[in-house]
């Protein structure tokens, strides 16, 4: 009970950032830049075992923005120019100009290499179709549905085989479920094509929602967790929870990954008291908000620790 | 028959006027940059969009925005009793904007965009409307900590932005535009609404112009018939059931078709367009009719911004030759 992990994205250490940088202009050959890759996720595997979390991940160091890097690797997309997200903050938003197709897994040989270092499993990690479609512009599918639809397809494919190659954890992440209320039905009808037919837990990564409005269709996520930000609300969403019965395990985001402040122990293991006033242990994963990869290493690294610490002084508690 | 712009434009361009302002703003707010030089970039790109503009022939211009990161915080952070907060979506987008917090009564010292107007109208010989936000959108964007009421909040800023619109107006805007994207979601008190745009166009020596967008129209169409103002702005791409909604209308006031898609990338075709014109003409004459993208062309890359303008251009001219 009370699992701890993480929600995919670890910071990319300096020398990787660096390199990165160079690749996109044509800088650094495209096997070192792997390499060094490599060396990152092999660290931050180490670390998460080190610190002594249940559940890993790869760190998604290979990755850049959670929609280009599936658009980049997959026929149909092209990629686009920068628009602005907010403030001074830009991204590529692709283009989907042709029938999307997977010519090969995308994430599975990263995800083999990641377990291979570690005896824990290593989830595998995914964007939801809805949150594809939703973040790229569409010049060839009739409709939202039909784009959603064909790029479930795709995500139920790229499910299968990491399941293939023995993921335990699939999750599939859908920040843009809760931007059009309207299309609710849409989202789950998506994410239920992903989730179809496997044996794997699966789990979905929820932000930036409306989440009052979002939270009576919870039950009906096809997923079997659902992973949620309570820290950056400062746990006000656990109320909702006292009068929703939540049917599923619940990842509990117990530390903000928008501050620098690293939380302490005693606040971490305050806040997972009262989450288990409304959710049974064996229903409660204890995580981060949301992926760390925009805190510095060190800010990370403090965060899972306090995510760990924390969630072994509750579990003794538990026991004893 | 006129063609026109919503507001913004995207603010880089890779293939255009480069992206100079992402490092410029980093370093005005490092303060390894002055104000006049963050200023002097700003209306540099403005100069480029305008100039894009001219070439592509649009009859009417608007600022492109180029200083704003949204539509309220521009004027949020010039008016007394906000502070800026975090970040929330706008709207139905994968956009964020900070969203203001009213702690005391709020108050204006002065024009707050007057200046920033006549910058850009110095860029160009054809007419400059000027955009702001409308009262309801305004204080939909905002949480309001002092007044806990949103029928007063909403009046106390229809004077205020009736005001902003008067120094506009002065500085030589012949159309103040009025955008209220927030009418699109929930129920909006439509009443409450009419009283605030009377407050905000109140005395204005223009025309004046409401734009709606995004969301849904919720039979809003005939009622805002009634609104005080001269010319209203309707999406007809974001809402399947909108160009339904117009041609059901009865039309007193002018009409804005919003019909080049501002948030896809996907280039309608000068075809397609045509047959909307024929449409609408039925029920609005062309010399009541403008045309626009379905909102402001910020969500777009540069170079599709360009081709969504270029082509809602040559769509209406090819329209009137016939």
């Amino acid at each position: 009970m009370l699992l701890t992990t993480s929600v995919g994205s670890l910071p990319k250490p300096d020398y990787l950032v660096k390199a990165r940088s160079q690749a996109r202009k044509g800088g650094v050959d495209p096997a070192e830049l792997k390499r060094l890759e490599e060396q990152s996720t092999r660290d931050w595997v180490a670390r998460q075992e080190e610190l002594g979390l249940d559940i890993l991940v790869d760190g998604e160091q290979y990755r850049g923005d959670m929609v280009a890097y599936f658009a980049e690797q997959l026929d149909g997309f092209k990629p686009s120019r920068l628009v602005r997200s907010y403030g001074n903050r830009y991204y590529r938003k692709p283009i989907i100009v042709s029938k999307i197709r997977r010519r090969q897994p995308i994430t599975v040989d990263w995800w083999r290499f990641a377990q291979a270092l570690t005896t824990r499993p290593v989830k595998g990690m995914l964007t939801g179709p809805y949150t594809i479609m939703d973040w790229s512009f569409n010049e060839y599918y009739p409709s939202r549905r039909a784009t959603a639809l064909a790029v479930a397809e795709i995500i139920h494919g790229e499910a299968r085989d990491l399941e293939r190659a023995g993921a335990q954890y699939i999750q599939i992440d859908e920040p843009a479920i809760s931007t059009r209320l309207d299309e609710i039905e849409l989202a789950i009808e998506a994410l239920g094509v992903v989730t179809k037919g496997l044996r794997a837990k699966t789990i979905t990564h929820i932000c930036y929602g409306n989440f009052q409005a979002l939270s009576p269709k919870l039950n009906a996520l096809p997923v079997d967790q659902i992973d949620l930000e309570f820290a950056n609300r400062k746990f006000e969403l656990l109320e909702a929870f006292k009068h929703l019965r939540l049917r599923k395990e619940v990842g509990l985001g117990v530390v903000d990954v928008h501050s620098h402040r690293i939380e302490s122990r005693e606040e971490v293991v305050a806040n997972l008291k009262k989450a288990l006033k409304v959710f049974k242990p064996e229903q409660i994963y204890v995580d981060p908000d949301c992926g760390l990869k925009t805190r510095t290493p060190e800010e990370a690294l403090g965060k899972l620790r306090a995510v760990v610490e924390a969630t072994r002084a509750v579990r003794e508690e538990l026991l004893n | 028959m006129i063609t026109t712009v919503v507001g913004s434009f995207p603010k880089v361009a890779e293939a255009g006027f480069g992206t100079t302002i992402i490092s410029a703003i980093s370093r005005w707010q490092r303060k390894e940059l002055p104000d006049a030089g963050l200023e002097r970039v700003f209306q540099d790109i403005t100069k480029a969009v305008m100039a894009e503009y001219e070439k592509a022939g649009l009859d009417l211009l608007a600022d492109a925005q180029i200083r704003w990161e949204d539509l309220v915080t521009p004027l949020a952070k010039q008016l007394d009793g906000f502070e800026i907060n975090g970040l929330e979506r706008w709207c139905d987008n994968n956009v964020y904007y900070r969203r203001p917090i009213l702690r005391k009564a709020p108050a204006r010292r002065g024009p707050i965009l007057a200046e920033e107007y006549r910058a850009a109208k110095a860029c160009t010989s054809k007419p400059m409307k000027a955009v702001l936000p409308g009262p309801y959108t305004f204080v939909q964007m905002c949480e309001d900590r002092y007044y806990k009421n949103p029928a007063r909040f909403m009046r106390k800023i229809a004077e205020l932005l009736r005001d902003e619109a008067a120094a506009l107006v002065e500085a030589g805007a012949p159309l103040v535009q009025f955008d209220e994207p927030a009418l699109g979601f929930g129920k909006p008190p439509l009443k409450g609404v009419l009283e605030a745009l009377a407050i905000a166009t109140k005395g204005l020596k223009v025309p004046t112009a409401l734009y709606l967008y995004f969301g849904h129209l919720n039979g809003l169409l005939s009622p805002l018939q009634k609104a005080p103002v001269d010319l209203i702005g309707v999406d007809v791409v974001s809402d399947p059931k909108a160009m339904g909604a117009v041609t059901k209308t009865r039309w007193t006031k002018q009409l804005a078709l919003g019909c080049v898609d501002a948030r896809n990338t996907k280039l309608e075709s000068v075809t397609e367009l045509h047959a909307l014109f024929d449409v609408v003409t039925k029920r609005v004459p062309s010399d009541r009719l403008s045309v626009n993208p379905s909102c402001g062309l910020e969500f777009l890359p540069y170079e599709q911004a360009v081709q969504k303008v270029n082509r809602l251009v040559e769509a209406v001219q090819t329209y009137k030759r016939g």
